[in-house]
């Protein structure tokens, strides 16, 4: 679809063409991508993709589980090579300077890798040690850093004696220990309970203001809308859009959707009526609209179209309420109806014409 | 009217489905609950069934080679053994191995799969779930190990009877007799360990405080009364012993009084029984209403080391310099520049000192174990088996100098170069198998500015100060024992580094390209018969000249020559040989293993 991707693209920062142009200022960006490509035999993870990522920003890879986004980062943190295309972060080629990138990263991975065998407060020290960071300056920050994950009062206990959530945090804090100019985070809440999660967005929140590159990446739509400044929607190893979360929905979706059910079997007909009826009815009601201020119905509709999904039909409109006062008033009775604000996820389903969640 | 139709015909009243009639299908699991449990068991046993079935077919003939001719030519044919009924010491060994074995498989099939089944997989979990009892699910695992010992027992018999190792036909029964010794070792340990919440290294303490001391002071290669009084009663306690006696007496009828052949029954079949009951009961206690979440061992210890953590922590904190406003800033993270910048950082002793770090949290207890299996290997054939040789012809080793030298002295120089090995494999393998696939360890290494070649060195270096330890123990009860000379010793710990440094170089390499647990099995299976004929428990000269070479061209026999030379203080040409071998081993090693490791992380 390359009509949308022009659509969301955005135009270079001043501070990319700076950079490209006079080498000896500092760089502006933190990393930058060029028709980035990962190929593992036949099957290729990342499909030449070019993307951009500023100094303080935070910015986030959405798509499904396989669209590349993990490749992606590990191409990012130096420990996978690349098939084809550029790559700078910091300034450097991670595959030609393997340590020297990594010393500017923390990596959250996807699943905590902390080492079982040390406890809470040597995790971060001796990972500190592989940056060769001296012992005592560790000690302090790390009590910093204790302090900052909510883990003092566990740094003498053993890693598997901690929740998740914890464990969550340990992880994050252990990646905070060289001061990294850019953060890597795979995935950061998934699997957590929404308290441990509200946390961990909270703790994320902090280093965003106090100036580190965030980049994440999540198939969580909420988190990405918490999260990310500006990001860009994968799948299958391509880019099928780019922007901020409020101009992805603007861009891509209508205010408002309206999800109703009419019970498996009757979907797929009732959405053939429902757009027959809503688009006669924004036709009408167009008309009407000036008579009937403030009774409500038909007015302002906005209806775009209906999504089919097998449990669900979606109906996109700027006023679901009134798309579904239009639905009473016809005579339709659907088993559940629920009004809500549209999302990433509506973005995605618009982009690729598939669910995110599998 | 439908409903009437349905009362009406036969054909209709048929359940739609095998799950539809709970009452029948609860009443099934009831009566043949625990063998359902077996069948699951058995099942997932095939993912490793040839190894087993290798192994089964493979060991007694590696100990019938090896022990059976090789040491048998040592410890003379015929006279000895008449007196037990045996025509040769092969005859005299081999139903005692054959429960040997089955022992040594009960000390893995009772402990890991039991601490899966309750930890790490918690597959008895998704049994409970089921109309299992817990007494079914715990007598279902012991029904399946049993069937897999009574298998490996027929074949082994097979093999024993082909080699004409048995005389009797009674031999047959040593099927049972090893399984049920099998049994009774194991079903006092699958009771303790389903007692376990948490594995903290207990598994490789039972292997090497148990299983080991009770095999090797069991009378397997020797007469139990070849050993001092005070090791005859540790061998009469275990229940390898009672089953090795039986054995020897079913199968070329090993003359015993009555009474002792029914105390060998009685007290194999009385532990097995008890120790039975107390399974069912301990997974009745944890399965079943009551909720039971098992020990925590060490839990007193563990307490012990937070507490000592936080002492420590507190007098770094307060330490000059430790807070002081000028530390705040980030120092300086160096890396070098230069040739493989990319790949090495100039930082090992991070992974080093992570290692030390991760060893002295550890219960020192394990740490040590590994300084007393070689130990044990020298007192029981040291003890056991030099009354039955008057001493070594030196010229039939390969010495200069001629005489003939101590049955203990021939092995202990050998021995230091199996423990060398032994410890530089286990760290280099399982160790290092461990950190790459299950705990990520390395991952998670590679993810900082170390480089792969910090992580193979560190970690090389770590298996060489065990190993370094661990030999440093083994030299001394050797000192102490008059068995070598101190300048020899000195020597002798330097040659147990270099060996080690081979070995796990060598062993890194090849498990970084493993995946699968099944292809360690494969790996200590190539590890087994180099111990057993690498002139370790008798000379190279037994064998014939093919059968020599082939075992010239293996690592080990290098080093225990290497050994051998320095403690004997014979050298020659053949000793440049030996050290040539391991340089050739150490480089190419370090060089697969660097570019596995970039193969591995840098992908």
């Amino acid at each position: 679809m390359p009509r949308l991707c022009e659509n969301a693209s955005i135009p270079l920062s001043p501070g990319d063409i700076t950079a490209s142009t006079l080498p000896l200022m500092p760089v502006e960006h933190a990393i930058r991508a060029t028709g980035l490509t990962k190929r593992y035999g036949d099957f290729t993870a990342v499909d030449g993709i070019d993307f951009t990522v500023n100094r303080g920003e935070s910015f986030g890879l959405l798509g499904p589980n396989g669209a590349g986004k993990s490749t992606t980062m590990r191409m990012i943190a130096a420990v996978a090579s690349r098939s084809a295309g550029t790559m700078s972060v910091a300034g450097l080629d991670p595959e030609q300077n393997g340590p020297e990138v990594r010393a500017r990263l923390g990596v959250i991975p996807q699943q905590d890798n902390l080492d079982e065998e040390l406890s809470v407060r040597e995790n971060i020290i001796m990972y500190g040690r592989y940056f060769g960071l001296p012992r005592r300056w560790l000690n302090a920050k790390t009590e910093e850093l204790l302090e900052f994950a909510q883990l003092s009062h566990k740094a003498t206990a053993r890693v598997e004696d901690l929740s998740g959530g914890m464990k969550r945090r340990l992880t994050i804090a252990r990646a905070l220990v060289n001061e990294p100019e850019i953060l890597l985070l795979d995935e950061p809440t998934t699997g957590l309970d929404p308290q441990a999660r509200h946390i961990l967005w909270d703790r994320l929140f902090r280093l965003r203001e106090s100036g580190t590159t965030l980049v994440l990446t999540t198939h969580h739509m909420d988190e990405a809308e918490q999260l990310c400044e500006r990001l860009i929607v994968v799948d299958e190893g391509r880019i099928m859009a780019e922007g901020s979360p409020a101009g992805l929905i603007r861009d891509h979706s209508t205010r408002e959707v309206l999800e109703l059910r009419f019970g498996m079997d009757r979907n797929q007909e009732q959405a053939q009526q429902l757009t027959a009826l809503l688009s006669s009815g924004a036709a009408s009601a167009n008309g009407a609209a000036a008579a009937d201020v403030g009774v409500g119905v038909g007015v302002g509709v906005g209806f775009s179209h209906v999504e089919v999904l097998p449990d669900r039909l979606l109906v996109y409109a700027g006023s679901a309420e009134s798309a579904l006062e239009q639905i009473h008033a016809a005579g339709l009775r659907p088993m559940t109806s629920l009004v809500r604000r549209s999302s990433l996820e509506d973005v995605f389903l618009r982009l690729t014409g598939r669910t995110l969640v599998d | 009217m439908s409903t009437d139709r349905l009362t009406a015909d036969p054909e209709l009243q048929q359940p739609v489905s095998q799950a539809a009639d709970k009452q029948t299908m609860a009443g099934r699991a009831r009566r043949f609950g625990a063998l359902h449990q077996a069948e699951r068991t058995l099942r997932s046993m095939r993912a490793y069934g040839t190894v087993i079935l290798f192994s089964s077919v493979s060991q007694p003939i590696m100990y019938i080679l090896a022990m059976g001719l090789g040491l048998g030519v040592l410890v003379g044919e015929g006279g000895d053994f008449a007196e037990y009924g045996a025509s040769s010491y092969l005859m005299y060994i081999a139903p005692a191995i054959l429960a040997s074995t089955v022992a040594m498989a009960a000390g893995i099939e009772f402990t890991f799969p039991v601490m899966e089944g309750f930890k790490w997989r918690r597959l008895y979990y998704g049994a409970q779930a089921s109309p299992l009892s817990p007494g079914q699910i715990a007598s279902g695992h012991i029904l399946a190990v049993s069937v897999r010992f009574g298998i490996h027992a027929a074949i082994f018999t097979v093999v024993l009877y082909l080699f004409g190792a048995i005389s009797s036909p009674l031999g047959v029964l040593m099927i049972a007799s090893a399984m049920l010794g099998g049994l009774a070792i194991g079903l006092p340990i699958m009771a303790y360990v389903s007692t376990l919440r948490d594995e903290k290294g207990q598994m490789s303490l039972i292997q090497r405080f148990v299983i080991m001391p009770l095999f090797l002071f069991s009378g397997t290669f020797y007469p139990l009364t070849n050993l001092p009084g005070f090791l005859q009663v540790l061998g009469w306690f275990s229940p390898i012993w009672h089953a090795n006696e039986l054995g020897r007496v079913l199968a070329f009828g090993q003359p015993s009084p009555a009474w002792l052949i029914l105390l060998h029954v009685l007290y194999l079949l009385g532990i097995t029984v008890a120790a039975w009951l107390a399974t069912v009961r301990i997974f009745t206690r944890r399965l079943g209403l009551e909720e039971w979440r098992g020990r925590t061992p060490g839990a007193k210890a563990d307490a012990k080391r937070q507490e000592r953590l936080a002492v420590k922590d507190a007098a770094d904190s307060t330490a000059p310099g430790g807070a002081a406003p000028d530390s705040t800033a980030l120092p300086r993270i160096a890396f070098r520049r230069g040739f493989g910048a990319n790949y090495y950082s100039g930082n090992i002793r991070a992974v080093f000192g992570r290692g030390l770090t991760a060893i002295r949290n550890n219960r020192g207890v394990i740490f040590l174990s590994g300084l007393l299996e070689p130990v044990l290997f020298l007192t029981s054939f040291g003890l056991g088996i030099s009354p039955m040789i008057a001493g070594v012809d030196a010229e039939q080793v390969g010495l200069r100098g001629g005489g003939t030298i101590s049955y203990a002295a021939f092995i202990a120089p050998a021995l230091l170069a199996v423990s060398a090995m032994n410890g530089a494999i286990f760290d280099s393998t399982w160790n290092v198998f461990f950190k790459l696939k299950i705990t990520k360890l390395y991952r998670t290494m590679m993810s900082t500015s170390l480089g792969p070649v910090d992580v193979a060195v560190g970690e090389i270096c770590l298996a060489l100060f065990r190993g370094g330890i661990y030999a440093l123990g083994f030299i001394g009860v050797l000192l102490v024992g008059g068995l070598i000379d101190p300048l020899a010793a000195v020597l002798m710990w330097f040659t147990a580094l270099f060996v080690a440094l081979g070995f796990a170089s060598v062993g890194m390499a090849v498990t970084s390209f493993m995946t699968r647990f099944q292809q360690m099995d494969w790996m200590m299976m190539v590890l087994m018969p180099m111990f057993l004929f690498s002139a370790t428990l008798f000379p190279i000269s037994v064998y014939p000249a093919g059968v020599q070479a082939f075992i010239q061209a293996l690592p080990l026999w290098h080093a225990v020559e290497l050994m051998r030379d320095i403690a004997f203080w014979d050298f020659s040409g053949l000793t440049l040989v030996h050290i040539g071998y391991y340089l050739v081993m150490i480089v190419v090693g370090l060089a697969l293993t660097t570019y596995r490791m970039k193969k591995l992380f840098l992908r």
